[in-house]
Order: structure tokens, then C-alpha cells, then sequence
């Protein structure tokens, strides 16, 4: 009780005579941020073509800028009150505000920018990293030498001099001094001296109210929690502005003719009812062909003929359905040619011989290698018909097997890329060939998962190793392979990436044209993002059902 | 006490230059175009350098567009969309009357009419015409060309000298050039007498050549619904259906690069490839006369000014210094591009390209004479249009629609996408 008499005794919350300067420095830079939020508010409602989204979206986004002002308000009135809150709040706007300001200083001295150039930097100077691996080595060298202290602690100098000066000289030849000139070169424009001083304002402001916690009375729990919040906002606000802003914003595009470029008009559910739109007519006998049959807008989808009726289905935007039905085509095909030679290898990789490491490493690669290099190859090098590595190989094979059998088989040269038969095939396979490496490491860590005693005892009882795979591997696996199959799935179903560096530089066929690459040729070739919008959302709907309906059979399965 | 006004310095320090005034009299132009290789962006690097130190008040900011990830039209979009695009850039000619009806760029006729020496007849007149259609009928310039160019046969030397053929000539027609074909595909392997790529220009040639087009006369339908259609298509679909070329929608650069194409069908841009990877003799002819007369296109872009431009009287000047004859021969001088210019130092500069390897630059000049411009659609949707097409004379090369079934049914099918405009 003592020691609480104590406390409350020297509580600054009580302590009136001296107002840290941190306070009203918040209070300033709070009012600052209210002017700021206000601006860029009015700025944003007196836009005469808000980016050509129109009046809702205008509002919105001006509603949205306005949050801070209220933040920082309210803010305001709980420091005065001297409320806890009031810091908590203070402390998030300062700390993202110099988040902002560092970002845009940053993008400001061209970092950002310069990546390529920094990475150029560094490549035409690697030799100077040579030093930096001599120095690590002889440093992990100077850590195992425990029998002499004095020689260790030589050789870590050593290898501390080697280290210091291979980045120095990194540095130097890479250009430090161009680029630090070329940075304080940037401080002649008034935008850089305001980004700094917001940044050191906000920073320094912050760094004062951090250190308020005693004065106004902070718990460990309370400081846990708004550490973690902080170190939170800036990716959650990240979230809201590119990922919940934007998907809401294509939500909204979906009901309007939006072409990007001037204001949309609300369209309801036209686009919508535009993709989905079906017509089912009978070909008559005045009609000489199907298209005849069909009402003005519509076009030819599927001709169905039972006996002497034949029955003509049409859409209004046919490329809506033929890239649905590619997108379950290839799903179909993917899933056992990506799961079933996965599980394959990860059997066969689990194990502990010298050097399997490369070998998964190997099989992996293809997850990560850049889609445009892996495209080529494929595109060039392996499907060509007439020049690509697969068909040479087959006409090899069947050269071998004609002079070897006497047989007579034809040297057929398949039109990977350019014939309708093959084309599905060829970017399932390409696909498959990338995802394998993947779907080998869950498995792999889902059999690494698998408790040894099963095996032992089956092994006890006498079962063989197909049966141990049977009875043992696969069962245990079955949450591994729901995972496989579903994510394989949800890949499948947004496939972008084949059809377009496949068959990109030309026509893209219809057999090739999926769900995304049709919205994005929507979106991007033929300018309608109203549109597009609408077909994503088509899509989302889509992949989220498949997702439900195999999430609850498995549940039923488990059950 | 001290700390406190130490830190007020500081920050007053820091804020001081909110109120500095930062003059900046300098205009600044961003322009940006589809280079198709690093030396093309070193070339038009080097002009917008050379223009901009000559050029006393306005700094020039050169955006090579387009890359392996992103594409030029999808950036481009994606910037006039977030009104941060350049104030000058090129689009393809297909794309002028999208981007002049959505409002997208500026009509540049009135400061044209005022720019001494400036004459829309040093221009393609093909060209021009597009360049200045209005659908209201008033006087309208939405652009420059940047350039032009051509289709033309690049032939196999060898083997036409394996085949006993002679090389093709001037006037040589569809007969002659089916000919070779097979005679070429005869040699056997994996040689192919043609190649050509499966978008809607290398057709479009064959629908052209037939004597039938796209479109009807005034642009304003489909002009397909005809016996020349049939004629076109059937004797491009036989070139597949008899194995003579390489398959369609595969890429046939790599196959003639690699010496197992006779004939193959592409712009001047495919020239330079040419020339590096090709290890054969090899030249280039005019396309072959088909029964309605000989036939081209006559591919070109535009230089346009963003509608949203702070500067479009120095917009329009850098339009008419991208085009001038001295920086389109710089162009040329690559041997990819052909000058939009009729005549003049450009055409000059791009006739010497390549001239130590004796290839008949001439042959793309003359396509240009009587090419068919690319056509901007001003009455409709191009990119639906187009799709539709590609994939109509898809099925026919295929085998899985008939020629006649084609003319009979496309216009029923693209007519709405005039419609709708």
C-alpha cells in the first residue's frame, strides 16, 4: 500500500508543473496534420475529373484523406484531457507521418529509382565482394581455432581489415561519392528540404512521446499492444490502399461502363448480365448456318445435333465462356500431372543419401526461375515444331524404333503451339513442369511429418513398402494433399502467365484464352474496365465456390 | 531552457524552406516511344539529346516504353488512366481514333496551321488521311507519323539455288509463289516453303490481294461478305492444309533464321534479326500479285500530344523535330524503320542500310506506294473487331470452317462492333 501511495504520489498524470515539451510539439504537429489532411481532402473534392472514376469514387477517396484531420482532432483532445488514448494516437500519426515523408524522401533521391543502377554498381565491382568472402572465411576460420586465443583474435583483425576495406572499396569504385553528390544534389529543389523536415519533425516529435510512458502512466500491456499496433500500420494502411482500396474500386468499375479515361456511368448490372447472357435456339431450315439462327448481338458458342434437330447455343460475349471452359480444361489436366509426379519425387527424394539436397534443389528450380526465360525456352527451344527439341526427339525415337522393329511408324511433327489439339496441353504441361518443385516440397515435409513407429510397426506385421505407401504415406498425407490440390486449383484457376508468354507476339487462339487473360485483354487490349471489372469479380466468385465445395468435402471426408 | 530553444532553431531551421521560392522557368517535355532493342533507344535517346540541347527553354525527358513484363499499351493506358502520362507519345496507327474519340489527345491542326514549312504532303498520303479524319467533318490533325513500313518476302537464297528456282522477280504472282512453295517444301526434312505470323496483317494481305478488304468504302462496315474473301482465304488456308508452310500460330522467325523457310513474310522490323542470326543467302522481294492487284500494308504510328499537356505549342514542336528528316534517316539508318517522309535525306539514309549485303531496301518502298494504311476505326471497335477475325480465319486455316462459311457469316459478327459506336 506503501508503495501505491507512493506511485500516485509522483504520477505525472497529477504532476501539472512540468508539461513535457514533447506534449504541445504533438499538439502543433497534430494541428499541422489536421491542415494537411484538410488540404489534400479539398484538393481531391476540387478535382475537375477525379483520374476519370467518377463523383462516388471522388468522394470516397476525399472522405478517406479526411481521416487523419479526425484523427489527429481527436488526438488533440485527449492529450488535453490527458488521456493515455491521446499519446497512443499521437504516437501512430507521427510515426506514420515520418514513414510517409522517409518514403517520399527516399523516392525523391531516386532510390527507388535506381535500383537497377545501385545492382549495376555492385555487378561491374563484385570483385570487391571476393574480399568480403575472404574476410568471412578467415573470420570463420579465427572461430574454430580455440587452442590459441592470441591467434584467433590476430586473424579476426585481420579478417575485420579485409572486410572494412573491400567495402570501402566497394563503395568508393561503385560510385558512393557520385551518388551521395548526386543526392545532396537533389537539396536545390524546396520538395526535398520539406520532406526532410517533415521526416526529422515527425520523427523527433515521435521519439518524444515515446518516451512519455511513465508520465502518463503506461502499463507493460498497454506499451506490448501499441508497439505491436505500430509496428502494424504502416503495413495495414499499405493493405487498405493497395489491396482493400483497389479491389473495392474494381467492385464499384464492375457496375459502370468505366473505360479508364473519362467518367463512368453507373450501369447497374448490364456487364454482368452482358458475360453471362446465353440464347438456345433451334437451326432452322432458312437457316444455312448457325449464325443465322441466332438474334442480332449474339454469337455462335456450341452447336449441339441430335438426329435432325440441331441445337445452336450463342452468347453475347462467347470469349467470356470459352475462356471458362480453358480455365476448368487446364485445372483438369493440371491437378494429377502437378500432384502426382510431386508425390513421386518427394518419395523418392526422401531420403538420406549424400548429395539429395541438389537433387530437390534442382527439381525446385523451375518454382522460382523468371516466367519470361522459362517461356522461351519452352516457346523456341522445345515446342518449335519444326526446330524444337521435343519433336526432335521423338523423330529420333522413331527413327531408333523403325530401324531397330523394322516397324513404319510416321514421323508426325506436332504442332505444339499451333495446333488446337496440342496447345492446352503444351501450357499444362509448361505449368506443371514449373509447379512439381513446389508441390515436392509439401509433400516432402508432410512425409518428413509422418511419425516413424507407423513404419516400424507395419514393418512388424510384415508389410511391404507398396503397403506402407498405401496404408501408412498416403492416408497420413491426406491433409498435404488437400492443401496441394486446393492451392493447385486456385493457381489453375487464375493461369495467366502461360497463355501469354506462350503465345504472346501473335493472336492469341481461342484454345489458349483463359479466365484471366481474357479479363486482362479486356481490361488492357480493348480498354473496358467496367467490364473487366466484372469478369474478375465473376472469377473471384468462381474460384471461391470451388474452394468452399472441396473445403466442406474434405471436412465430410475427415469426419 | 536552452535544450528548448535549440530544438525550436532547429525546427524553424528545417521549416525555412516551405517559404522559399523555387523558381523554375524551364519547360519540361516527356516523350516516350516503342523502341524495339537497346540500339534503337540509344538512337532515340541521341536525338531527344541533340534536340534538346538546340532547343534554348525546354529540356526533353526521353521514357523508352514497353518491356519483357510490361507492355507499352498497358503502361500507357495504365498513365492516362492516373493522368501521369507523357506529353508526347507514339501509338500504333490502329489506335489514333480510339485515343482522338476518348479525348485522349489533342487536335493539333490549328498549330499547324501556324508552323511555317510545315506540310502535311511531305507525308505518306495514306497516312495523312487517316491522320486527319473527324467524324464531325472539321479540320483535324491528331498526329505525325514516326515512321513506316513495309511488308516484304525475305527468301532463302539457298534454297531456292537447292530447288532450281529463280529468285523472285517484280510482278511475280500467287501461282509463282505457290510454286516455289512447293518446290521448296519438296526438298524435304524439316524445310517448309512459307512462314508467316497469324495476326491480322499477314491475312489480311491474302483478303487484300484477292481484291476484297476489312472494311467496306467509307470504313463504316464490314467489307468482307464477298467472292474475293473466298478466294483469298482458300488459297492462303491450302498453303496449310498442303503442309507447304510453317504451322499456323507458331512463331516463323526462328525456323527461317534457323535455314528451313523458303519464303517467310514479315516487316522491315524483322530485318535486322536477319541480318545477325541468318548464316544462308538470303534477300527480300516485294509480296507477290495477287488477282486483285498487288497489295501491302502500310503499317505506321503517330506521334501524338497528351490532351492533358501543359505545353502543347512545345508539344507540337517536338512532334515536327521527332519527324524531321534529319532525325527520322538517323532511324532509318538502324534498318528497322522505314521514314514516313515521301522522299527526302530520310528515304536516302534508309535505302544505304544494309547495302554491303545487297538487300533490296527498295522492295519495302514500293509496298509503301501502294500498302493499304493501317487503318484507325473511327465508326467502331477495332480490338473487337480484330479478335473476331483472328479467330474466324483461325478456324478457317484449320480446317474447321470453310471459306465460303466465313464470308457468309463474319459481317453478322463484327457489324455489331460498328454498331455499338
Amino acid at each position: 500500500m506503501a508503495t501505491l501511495t507512493k506511485t500516485e504520489s509522483i504520477s505525472p498524470m497529477r504532476e501539472r508543473k512540468n508539461l513535457p515539451l514533447a506534449i504541445p510539439a504533438s499538439i502543433v504537429l497534430n494541428i499541422a496534420t489536421i491542415a494537411m489532411s484538410v488540404l489534400l481532402a479539398l484538393n481531391v473534392f476540387d478535382l475537375d475529373e477525379f483520374y476519370a472514376l467518377g463523383d462516388t469514387v471522388q468522394y470516397f477517396v476525399g472522405g478517406i484523406a479526411l481521416v487523419p484531420a479526425v484523427a489527429a482532432a481527436a488526438a488533440i483532445i485527449l492529450l488535453i484531457m490527458k488521456n493515455p488514448n491521446g499519446r497512443f494516437l499521437s504516437l501512430t500519426l507521427h510515426f506514420l507521418g515520418m514513414t510517409a515523408s522517409s518514403i517520399y524522401l527516399l523516392h525523391i533521391w531516386g532510390i527507388f529509382a535506381g535500383f537497377d543502377a545501385i545492382a549495376g554498381a555492385l555487378y561491374e565491382n563484385s570483385a570487391w565482394l571476393w574480399g568480403l568472402v575472404i574476410a568471412y572465411a578467415l573470420y570463420w576460420l579465427a572461430g574454430r581455432l580455440n587452442n590459441s586465443k592470441l591467434l584467433s583474435s590476430r586473424i579476426e583483425m585481420v579478417a575485420v581489415g579485409i572486410g572494412m576495406l573491400a567495402l570501402i572499396g566497394l563503395l568508393f569504385f561503385g560510385g558512393i561519392l557520385e551518388a551521395t553528390a548526386d543526392i545532396l544534389g537533389k537539396y536545390d529543389q524546396l520538395e526535398t528540404w520539406v520532406a526532410t523536415a517533415l521526416m526529422i519533425v515527425f520523427g523527433v516529435v515521435a521519439y518524444g512521446m515515446l518516451m512519455l510512458g511513465e508520465y502518463f502512466g503506461e502499463t507493460t500491456d498497454q506499451r506490448t499492444a501499441w508497439q505491436g499496433w505500430l509496428m502494424l500500420s504502416p503495413n495495414i494502411i499499405g493493405f487498405i490502399i493497395f489491396f482493400a482500396g483497389p479491389l473495392l474500386l474494381s467492385l464499384y468499375l464492375s457496375f459502370t461502363d468505366s473505360v479508364g479515361v473519362k467518367e463512368p456511368n453507373f450501369i447497374g448490372l448490364d456487364n454482368y448480365s452482358q458475360a453471362l447472357s446465353l440464347q438456345f435456339t433451334t437451326q432452322g431450315e432458312d437457316d444455312q448456318y448457325a449464325q443465322d439462327a441466332l438474334d442480332a448481338g449474339y454469337r455462335v458458342l456450341e452447336t449441339v445435333t441430335v438426329g435432325d434437330k440441331t441445337t445452336v447455343i450463342g452468347a453475347k460475349d462467347v470469349y467470356f465462356w470459352i475462356s471458362l471452359r480453358n480455365t476448368f480444361m487446364f485445372c483438369l489436366m493440371l491437378i494429377p500431372l502437378a500432384t502426382i509426379p510431386a508425390l513421386v519425387l518427394a518419395v523418392v527424394l526422401n531420403s538420406k543419401i549424400p548429395g539429395m539436397k541438389i537433387y530437390r534443389a534442382a527439381f525446385f528450380l523451375p518454382s522460382v526461375a523468371a516466367v519470361v526465360g522459362i517461356a522461351l525456352i519452352w516457346r523456341i527451344a522445345l515446342y518449335s515444331s519444326s526446330i524444337g527439341f521435343i519433336n526432335y526427339a521423338l523423330t529420333e525415337f522413331t527413327r531408333f524404333l523403325n530401324a531397330t522393329f523394322g516397324t513404319s511408324f510416321a514421323d508426325t511433327e506436332i504442332g505444339w503451339l499451333s495446333d488446337t489439339r496440342y496447345m492446352m496441353f503444351s501450357m499444362v504441361l509448361m505449368a506443371a513442369w514449373q509447379v512439381v518443385g513446389f508441390n515436392m516440397v509439401l509433400f516432402l515435409a508432410g512425409i518428413q511429418g509422418i511419425p516413424n513407429d507407423l513404419y516400424e510397426a507395419a514393418q512388424v506385421d510384415g508389410a511391404n513398402q507398396l503397403n506402407q505407401f498405401r496404408f501408412i504415406t498416403l492416408p497420413q498425407l491426406r491433409p498435404t494433399t488437400f492443401f496441394v490440390i486446393v492451392t493447385t486449383i486456385i493457381n489453375g484457376l487464375q493461369v495467366f502467365n502461360e497463355p501469354f508468354v506462350l503465345f504472346r507476339g501473335a493472336a492469341f487462339p481461342d484454345e489458349v484464352r483463359t479466365a484471366v487473360l481474357n479479363l486482362y485483354l479486356r481490361g488492357f487490349q480493348d480498354i473496358l474496365f467496367g467490364y473487366s471489372s466484372a469478369l474478375a469479380w465473376m472469377l473471384f466468385a468462381i474460384i471461391f465456390a470451388v474452394t468452399l465445395i472441396q473445403f466442406r468435402l474434405n471436412r465430410e471426408k475427415t469426419a | 531552457m536552452f535544450k528548448r530553444l535549440l530544438v525550436l532553431v532547429i525546427l524553424a531551421a528545417l521549416l525555412l524552406p516551405i517559404f522559399a521560392v523555387n523558381a523554375q522557368d524551364e519547360i519540361t517535355l516527356r516523350w516516350r516511344t516503342r523502341p524495339d532493342n537497346q540500339a534503337e533507344i540509344d538512337v532515340y535517346q541521341a536525338a531527344s539529346d541533340e534536340i534538346d540541347a538546340a532547343w534554348d527553354g525546354v529540356t526533353l525527358q526521353y521514357e523508352p516504353g514497353g518491356s519483357e513484363t510490361a507492355s507499352y499499351q498497358d503502361v500507357l493506358v495504365t498513365e492516362l488512366t492516373g493522368g501521369t502520362a507523357p506529353d508526347v507519345f507514339w501509338i500504333p496507327g490502329t489506335d489514333v481514333a480510339r485515343f482522338a474519340k476518348l479525348g485522349l489527345i489533342l487536335n493539333l491542326n490549328d498549330l499547324a496551321a501556324q508552323s511555317e514549312g510545315f506540310s502535311k504532303d511531305d507525308f505518306y498520303p495514306q497516312i495523312m488521311e487517316h491522320l486527319s479524319y473527324s467524324l464531325d467533318g472539321s479540320d483535324t490533325l491528331w498526329g505525325l507519323p514516326r515512321d513506316a513500313s513495309a511488308f516484304a518476302i525475305y527468301y532463302n537464297e539457298d534454297l531456292f539455288d537447292e530447288a532450281g528456282l529463280d529468285y523472285p522477280a517484280e510482278g511475280w504472282t500467287w501461282e509463282d509463289f505457290r510454286a516455289a512453295g512447293e518446290e521448296i517444301t519438296a526438298l524435304g526434312g524439316d524445310i517448309k516453303g512459307f512462314g508467316m505470323s497469324n495476326w491480322w496483317a499477314p491475312y489480311g494481305y491474302f483478303i487484300n490481294a484477292a481484291g476484297s478488304g476489312f472494311f467496306n468504302e467509307d470504313y463504316t462496315g464490314c467489307g468482307l461478305a464477298n467472292e474475293n474473301t473466298v478466294v483469298g482465304l482458300e488459297t492462303l488456308a491450302s498453303l496449310y492444309e498442303d503442309g507447304l508452310a510453317v504451322p499456323y500460330g507458331e512463331d516463323p522467325e526462328p525456323v527461317f533464321h534457323a535455314g528451313n523457310v523458303g519464303m517467310f513474310m514479315n516487316g522491315r522490323w524483322a530485318t535486322p534479326g536477319v541480318v545477325a542470326n541468318a548464316t544462308f543467302g538470303w534477300n527480300v522481294a516485294e509480296l507477290p500479285v495477287g488477282p486483285g492487284g498487288p497489295s501491302n500494308w502500310l503499317f505506321w504510328g503517330a506521334y501524338v500530344v497528351n490532351a492533358n499537356t501543359e505545353h502543347p505549342q512545345e508539344a507540337w514542336e517536338l512532334v515536327m523535330k521527332l519527324t524531321s528528316p534529319e532525325i527520322q534517316g538517323k532511324i532509318a539508318g538502324l534498318g528497322a524503320n522505314i521514314p514516313s517522309r515521301v522522299g527526302g535525306s530520310g528515304v536516302e539514309d534508309f535505302l544505304a542500310t544494309f547495302s554491303d549485303l545487297g538487300v533490296n531496301n527498295q522492295a519495302f518502298i514500293n509496298g509503301l506506294t501502294y500498302g493499304v494504311a493501317e487503318n484507325p476505326v473511327w465508326t467502331g471497335d477495332w480490338t473487337g473487331i480484330v479478335t473476331i477475325l483472328d479467330s474466324q480465319v483461325a478456324s478457317v486455316v484449320g480446317g474447321d470452317l470453310s471459306p465460303q462459311e466465313f464470308a457468309d457469316t463474319i459481317c453478322a459478327q463484327v457489324d455489331p462492333f460498328f454498331a455499338t459506336e
